[in-house]
């Protein structure tokens, strides 16, 4: 599939297949397709195909609504194809201990030892851990301000 | 003539076969449990509501009224079309029009509360606080029913749990829409509406409504079904749904719940005897254990004989039903007299 994915792509030297986002939508109103395309391209420009949806901003029941089509991603991944960071975010870290089925896929095996990423497809991207600490970390210091100034950084070891 | 006319038009066929697709798929599913169970149990213990028995007594009892069914439906305005016929077409026509009518007529099926989901698939603690909003993510994979769809939801407190039966269906509607469905259900469906329509006398219109919009096993559709069937009972509009395809469902509630006697009366008024037979051996298989069943099986009681031991030991408006049957009896003497 990587040799049909380089002969939509005349002219590119190099380049592989990602899965990323393509912003679409309105002014104040981003829209994001998940889209398998070769990396040369522009970001909204030809993809080879679509595998999904993300609507960033909530709805009238405050839910981001996400469509995947498992099927096709497991397809392209098995094809070779990259992540890009947000993709990574939402679905997870590829090579460290994949082979878990998607979120609700009736627990394939007893328990996950490795915490999934935000799907639940892949497991999680080490950054997203990272900035979840950094982000408590910065809400309790703005939250308890110089009065903690010796007993800080308590529980990061 | 006219009327009959007018069933050339092509969309009826299309609908039917939609809804008929719809319906048949509901008993081929494989997640429908009770369809296996059932067709073990069947009149040995309890009958259940696909019994073939059960529907023939049922289907029997929905009648057959060909204007009702073809009646004009809300379309664009078409003038009619007029054939000419010799008699040979007209009846090979006529014999179209029922078979038409009766799939037209395949019940809704009648199935219990679905159990909430509950189950959580991760916990991550440490995701708290990253996102202020829930990612409800559903699988797109075309080829899977909808009943095994993966749709999950990972809440800002870093719970990853299956979606509830609600979400479940908004989701599904967004992604793959259906003809008929809203994705946030209409306003109508609520208690205090349901008394507006029942009002104005259309309750065939919102049973078709909520047959679109609900899943059979939803709570929403189990409730505007049998508020319903109470209005019509409570105000005798039997008549309403005769040759619909929600008799049945509407006999089946009346029979399980032991209300049957203004169905009866009704039945007789009309002169429909063999209905009414039909309906006493339907409770009859349903309560095996009252005493008119046991008395009607062992002295093999049939017709006007089996209403009349019905009325004196289950009903609770015994005059009426005397009455009705004397007025009918009156109403055969006199016209076989004349």
């Amino acid at each position: 599939a990587l040799f049909a994915g380089s002969r939509l792509l005349r002219g590119y030297r190099g380049g592989h297949v990602v899965i990323r986002f393509a912003l679409g939508g309105c002014t104040n109103r981003p829209f994001f397709r998940i889209v398998a395309a070769h990396s040369r391209r522009a970001r909204d420009g030809k993809y080879l195909e679509q595998l999904g949806c993300l609507d960033p901003l909530p709805n009238a029941h405050g839910e981001r609504v996400a469509g995947l089509n498992l099927e096709r991603l497991r397809h392209w991944l098995g094809c070779g194809a990259q992540l890009s960071r947000p993709a990574e975010k939402l679905l997870g870290r590829r090579g460290s201990g994949r082979g878990r089925g998607p979120g609700s896929g009736a627990a394939r095996r007893g328990s996950l030892p490795l915490p999934a990423g935000l799907a639940g497809f892949l497991p999680l991207h080490p950054m997203t851990v990272t900035g979840a600490e950094r982000l408590r970390r910065r809400a309790q210091e703005a939250a308890a301000p110089p009065a903690d100034g010796p007993a800080g950084p308590g529980d990061a070891p | 003539m006219a009327a009959l006319g007018a069933w050339g038009s092509a969309l009826v066929p299309a609908r039917l076969s939609r809804v008929a697709r719809a319906l048949w798929g509901w008993r081929a599913r494989r997640g429908l449990v009770q369809d296996a169970g059932t067709a073990d149990e069947g009149k040995a213990t309890k009958p259940s509501f696909e019994d073939e028995t059960v529907q023939n007594l049922l289907y029997k009892m929905t009648g057959l009224n060909l204007q009702k069914v073809f009646r004009p439906v809300k379309k664009e305005l078409k003038p009619p079309k007029y054939k000419l016929m010799t008699e040979a077409q007209l009846e090979e026509a006529t014999r179209k029009a029922i078979e038409e009518a009766k799939e037209k007529l395949i019940m809704p099926p009648v199935l219990k509360e679905r159990e909430p989901i509950d189950d959580v698939l991760a916990e991550d603690k440490f995701l708290e606080g990253t996102e202020t909003t829930k990612y409800v993510f559903t699988d797109l994979t075309y080829s899977i029913p909808h009943r095994e769809r993966f749709i999950v939801v990972r809440e800002p407190n870093g719970v990853l749990r299956k979606a509830t039966w609600e979400e479940r269906d908004r989701m599904i509607q967004i992604f793959f829409p259906k003809e008929g469905r809203r994705v946030i259900p209409p306003v109508v469906f609520k208690d205090e509406h349901l008394g507006t329509v029942f009002r104005q006398d259309r309750h065939e219109d919102i049973l078709n409504m909520c047959i679109a919009q609900f899943e059979p096993d939803s709570p929403d559709y189990i409730r505007v079904h049998h508020r319903t069937y109470d209005d019509i009972e409570k105000h005798a509009k039997y008549d309403l749904l005769r040759s619909t395809r929600h008799f049945g469902g509407m006999v089946w509630y009346l029979v399980n719940r032991k209300k049957t006697d203004g169905l009866l009366i009704d039945m007789i008024q009309r002169d429909l005897l063999d209905d009414a037979t039909s309906l006493i051996t339907l409770y009859h298989m349903l309560h095996p254990e009252c005493q008119s069943a046991k008395e009607a099986k062992e002295r093999k009681l049939q017709g006007v004989d089996l209403i009349k031991v019905f009325v004196k030991t289950e009903s609770q408006k015994e005059g009426y039903i005397q009455l009705a049957l004397q007025a009918y009896e009156e109403a055969m003497a006199t016209s076989t007299a004349s």
